[in-house]
């Protein structure tokens, strides 16, 4: 029992991490139409662009590393969207996967240029501290980073269910002729929404570079599969539904972890997925036409 | 007085099909003129490319004299006082009736005056009022009419595009929408409605234009267009 609600814990955190990456995948694919297989290497250049602040800045610290992390993820983000995917909208969701497909294959190469195909240790954000709760153990890195995913999540979902603008997100999700024929101007919310998901990913990162403790230039890979995957399993109709779906695969990877095998750890996610879209090939939630 | 809305010329295709070609129309403000034509006529075409929703081959299309809409995208067309009800409803199904109206003022940025507007479409449709925490997508296909209409009223627009109201809708229930595109019209607000329905559309409009394979064949006051030959022919013949 001990061992199922350490797991559960564990679980939970690493969910959390690839709820905030499916999110931003979620976010771009029913509000532009667009594959956006960067997203996890815009979480990995967040994550070293985190690095770089909490190191050449004297003193700086975690606070110093979630700042450098938004503002390289952002930044890289909104690149991308003006130079990719603002120019491909409209086009057939393969062409921008292609796209997003190569400038991945770009960052992720360019950042192994630099620093090396290997990883490298990140610094130490956070003590090394561990809290007691009933049977559980968990450290200090952890439970920042399942906080910090929480804010994330909670503040994204605000956004798409409480704010003006949330509510023009919806409106191109599931109608984006008609969002733009009743006075929204479709260009600046993907725009938005794009900066948004980008943010969100290199703060994530920060948090999960943290907990790992170290980086590379190909973290991206496997995240964004997991992440992918959730999405697909979900269904792309209800945000929340990624966000609980992301949580059920960090969950189901720590219990095969304790109870089976680490080995078999990565291969749930595909078994999930093969099985979800074998059954309801719309994903679990349902989903928006295209 | 200039039209409302001119448009000269205008050929739209998909890829290599024409669906419009060379259709010349206007508006009167305050007018309610109706376009008649069959499936495929291009009647939804038109309205589309008024919207900006579709980019023409050739052709002009003037707002007020001085708006030259081919320049400007759907959101800035909007905003110049054209509301759309498009075909088969379009509503935004997994939202509920009142964020559906809140999307048809977006652009409005004084809340109160949204609110207001909201209000009184309410007033005016009081089934909507009780389902306005309901999915869009849940109610009947009446009702989702009025919800795409009010929507377009909300943003109090000057020029109303109705893309085939009566479209799968009861025989008691089209009645009632044409009713209504009247009383919008008497309230001043000009309106262009393209549909099939000829016998009950010319009932209420103060002009027509009759559209095949893309070509205007016949214009003038609605009275005049019913007793024509071809359109007994080919709307009238027997049907209720």
């Amino acid at each position: 029992m001990d061992l199922f609600l350490q797991q559960l814990s564990n679980g939970l955190v690493i969910g959390s991490t690839y709820a905030v990456v499916a999110v931003g995948f979620a976010l771009a694919f029913t509000v532009l139409r667009v594959i956006q297989f960067a997203h996890p290497d815009v979480f990995m250049i967040g994550m070293f662009s985190g690095m770089m602040a909490a190191c050449i800045v004297p003193g700086g610290g975690l606070a110093v590393a979630l700042i450098g992390g938004a503002v390289g993820s952002t930044a890289i983000g909104a690149v991308i969207e003006r130079m990719v995917v603002a120019p491909l909208r409209g086009r057939d969701v393969l062409t921008t996967l292609i796209a997003t497909l190569g400038v991945s294959i770009i960052l992720q190469n360019g950042m192994a240029a630099i620093i090396g195909p290997d990883p490298i240790p990140y610094p130490r954000l956070l003590p090394t501290q561990f809290y007691e709760i009933g049977p559980v153990l968990l450290t200090l890195r952890q439970m920042f980073c399942l906080g910090l995913c929480a804010v994330l999540l909670s503040l994204a979902s605000f956004y798409v269910r409480g704010t003006h603008i949330g509510r023009a997100t919806r409106a191109i999700a599931e109608r984006p002729d008609v969002a733009a024929a009743f006075g929204v101007d479709v260009s600046r919310v993907c725009r938005i929404t794009f900066w948004l998901a980008s943010t969100m990913a290199g703060l994530a990162a920060v948090a999960v570079g943290t907990l790992y403790g170290s980086a590379s230039a190909f973290v991206g890979l496997l995240y964004g599969l997991k992440a992918f995957v959730c999405m697909l399993v979900a269904g792309n109709r209800y945000f929340e539904a990624v966000i609980a779906v992301a949580l059920a695969l960090g969950i189901l990877e720590a219990l095969v972890t304790g109870y089976v095998s680490s080995s078999l750890r990565d291969a749930v996610a595909f078994f999930v997925l093969i099985g979800v879209l074998y059954l309801r090939p719309d994903g679990l939630f349902g989903s928006y036409t295209t | 007085m200039s039209a409302l809305l001119h448009i000269e010329g205008l050929a739209v295709s998909y890829g290599s099909v024409p669906a419009v070609d060379g259709v010349s129309l206007e508006i009167e403000p305050g007018e309610l003129r109706v376009i008649l034509g069959a499936n495929g006529a291009g009647k939804t075409t038109i309205i589309k490319t008024i919207m900006g929703l579709l980019k023409p081959q050739r052709g002009t299309i003037r707002f007020d004299g001085e708006h030259d809409l081919l320049r400007l995208r759907p959101h800035q067309i909007h905003r110049l006082g054209i509301a759309w009800v498009p075909e088969g409803r379009q509503l935004w199904n997994t939202m509920t009736v009142l964020d559906n109206l809140r999307m048809g003022a977006f652009e409005v940025p004084d809340e109160n005056a949204v609110n207001r507007r909201i209000g009184e479409m309410f007033e005016r449709f009081p089934r909507l009022a009780e389902r306005r925490h309901q999915l869009a997508g849940s109610l009947s296909g009446g009702e989702q009419q009025m919800v795409a209409i009010a929507r377009a009223l909300v943003s109090s627009p000057r020029l109303l595009l109705m893309d085939e109201p009566s479209l799968g809708l009861a025989p008691i229930v089209v009645r009632d929408v044409f009713m209504l595109a009247q009383e919008i019209n008497r309230l001043g607000i000009a309106v262009l409605m393209v549909e099939q329905n000829a016998r009950q559309s010319l009932k209420v409009a103060h002009s027509a234009y009759l559209l095949e394979l893309g070509r205007v064949v016949e214009a003038g006051p609605a009275a005049e267009i019913a007793g024509k030959k071809s359109v007994q022919e080919v709307f009238l013949g027997g049907t209720a």
